[in-house]
């Protein structure tokens, strides 16, 4: 047995190239990642490290092994248009017999154009007002540009007004978990980063925007059915206090009735690892529009689509990268 | 003690098998080569050539540029808020469009931006704008500079579509097409001289 070079060159290469390919590769990729820019419109500053609270707020995540039961990863299985109608235009009768010929094309038909069969040009205002109503709505979708912007155009030619709206599309998606999928600035400011493997319970990517509430927070904690029907969730009572009331009831004190209450004179409060915690799940929001995540962010309605804010140079909704796009 | 495994093992007078030569078989180094085709193909597909912006479900940078939302409805009005704030027009008008006050008109619902046919404002963004002139009831005694040169058919149609349109300054004009920025320059081909009020007046805004 005179294979000792042999056996340790065999060993370091597997170990080398195993190296390369899992701490080098992704170093080189997104090791030197900076905080970006949100992109379309409002060019804002992403990720925004989270307030104190809500840092502290991670480590009691991580000390009670949310992780093991929560993920913070959205996948994603493609990118969508969908064709919009923003402004029906002055001749509606037009816009709707230009959305019925798009509508005879179009492979999959959204709900919004349910109503569309029965529409005859001399119909009444009321089937019109129907279609037409609640704009901005997304009428077709489709999955590539061209088709898109054929759609797009076709409308255009009559009175109405028209955007694309660049919508994610996958299951996670569609469970509600997320407006997009996750990606690595997500996590810039998190040491360590919880992206979890199990989901035994739902994504908590952006429970930060799905429930921004703190109080639903806290009672999901002390007693998750009481929020959730069917939760298997432990319940956190540890990060809980039952005190007595003092003069008066204390104002973080959870209102809890039936079995629950703590009976008279208590009152349960939470400690200040619950609040950290609450402060941190409501800090995630991994929805912003980014580069590399690309997301139709919907302005709020009245709001007009161009803002007259003084000149940002590159941030007036162009398509710019953001500052750590590779140079072409 | 444990019972010695040796002895319990049947012994045989056969000798120990030995490795031989064979070639490897042909179908074998096929299925290794097309394996390392179709490695190379998803590899090549799914890599997006270790491009830190490029994350599945997207395979290259061109692919995520594209899905970009463009926001905003025109392009024209998009590409002309960024030439008013060049700085052009942001420079005297202010961003807010305002103008100062007995020095630069304000363009927020000024009637001389919002005429239905752009022939004369066109004229002005080209050739500039000298002596008197009453804007919204005011007069000024100022200079417009001509931006006949500085700036190229598109920007002006865009730039004039992004005052005359722009919905935070209440103006509800009908945008301007760069053919028709052309238009007006090739008419008003070998003039050099900015335009006073008398002679803008004397332009039919159609033309």
């Amino acid at each position: 047995m005179n294979y000792g070079p042999l056996v340790f060159l065999a060993a370091f290469f597997a170990l080398a190239s195993s190296w390369c390919g899992f701490v080098l590769t992704p170093q080189l990729q997104i090791g030197r990642l900076q905080q970006t820019n949100t992109v379309g419109g409002a060019g804002i500053a992403y990720p925004i490290a989270r307030p104190g609270l809500a840092h502290q707020g991670l480590d009691v995540y991580r000390a009670n092994g949310c992780a093991y039961c929560h993920s913070q990863q959205v996948g994603q299985t493609g990118t969508v248009l969908d064709i919009a109608l923003t402004d029906a235009g002055t001749n509606q009768a037009t816009t709707v017999a230009a959305l019925l010929k798009l509508a005879e094309s179009a492979t999959n038909q959204p709900s919004a154009l349910t109503m569309l069969p029965s529409f005859q040009p001399g119909s009444s205002n009321a089937i019109t007002e129907s279609i037409l109503g609640g704009l901005p709505k997304a009428f077709f979708r489709s999955t590539t540009r061209e088709a898109a912007n054929a759609a797009a155009k076709a409308l255009n030619s009559t009175s109405a007004k028209v955007q694309l709206w660049v919508v994610p599309v996958g299951p996670d998606i569609t469970r509600g978990w997320g407006g997009r999928r996750t990606v690595a600035e997500d996590y810039l400011f998190d040491t360590p980063v919880m992206p979890g493997s199990q989901r035994v319970g739902p994504d908590l990517a952006n429970v930060g925007t799905r429930l921004p509430d703190a109080n639903w927070h806290l009672l999901h904690l002390y007693a998750p059915r009481l929020e959730v029907k069917a939760s298997t969730m432990p319940p956190y009572r540890f990060l809980f206090e039952k005190r007595k009331i003092g003069r008066r009831p204390s104002p973080g004190a959870l209102s809890l009735s039936g079995n629950l209450a703590p009976g008279p004179g208590y009152e349960i409060v939470p400690r200040p690892e619950a609040k950290a915690l609450t402060a941190y799940l409501i800090s995630l929001h991994a929805d912003a529009p980014l580069f590399d995540a690309p997301i139709s962010v919907l302005a709020p309605a009245g709001a007009p689509a161009s803002t007259n804010a003084p000149a940002v140079p590159g941030a007036a909704s162009t398509n710019a990268p953001p500052t750590n796009a590779p140079a072409k | 003690m444990n019972p010695e495994p040796q002895q319990s093992l049947p012994i045989t007078a056969e000798a120990e098998p030995q490795a031989g030569r064979t070639a490897v078989p042909v179908w074998l180094i096929v299925l290794l080569f097309l394996m390392l085709y179709w490695g190379m193909v998803y590899f090549d597909s799914h890599g997006g050539w270790f491009n830190e912006q490029v994350y599945a479900p997207y395979r290259n940078f061109q692919e995520v540029e594209a899905w970009q939302p463009v926001t905003g409805a025109p392009g024209l009005a998009q590409l002309g808020k960024l030439v008013y704030n060049k700085p052009t027009c942001v420079a005297c008008h202010q961003a807010d469009g305002k103008g100062t006050a007995g020095q630069f008109p304000s363009l927020v619902q000024s009637e001389w931006v919002q005429e239905p046919e752009p022939g004369r404002i066109i004229r002005a963004v080209l050739y500039g704008i000298s002596g008197p002139f009453q804007f919204k009831g005011q007069s000024f005694n100022g200079a417009m500079v001509p931006w006949k040169d500085a700036l190229t058919d598109e920007e002006i149609a865009a730039v004039l579509t992004y005052v005359r349109t722009n919905p935070e300054w209440g103006n509800k004009a009908p945008e301007v097409k760069p053919e028709r920025v052309k238009q007006v320059r090739e008419k008003t081909k070998g003039r050099n001289q900015p335009f006073s009020q008398e002679e803008l007046l004397k332009v039919s805004p159609a033309d």
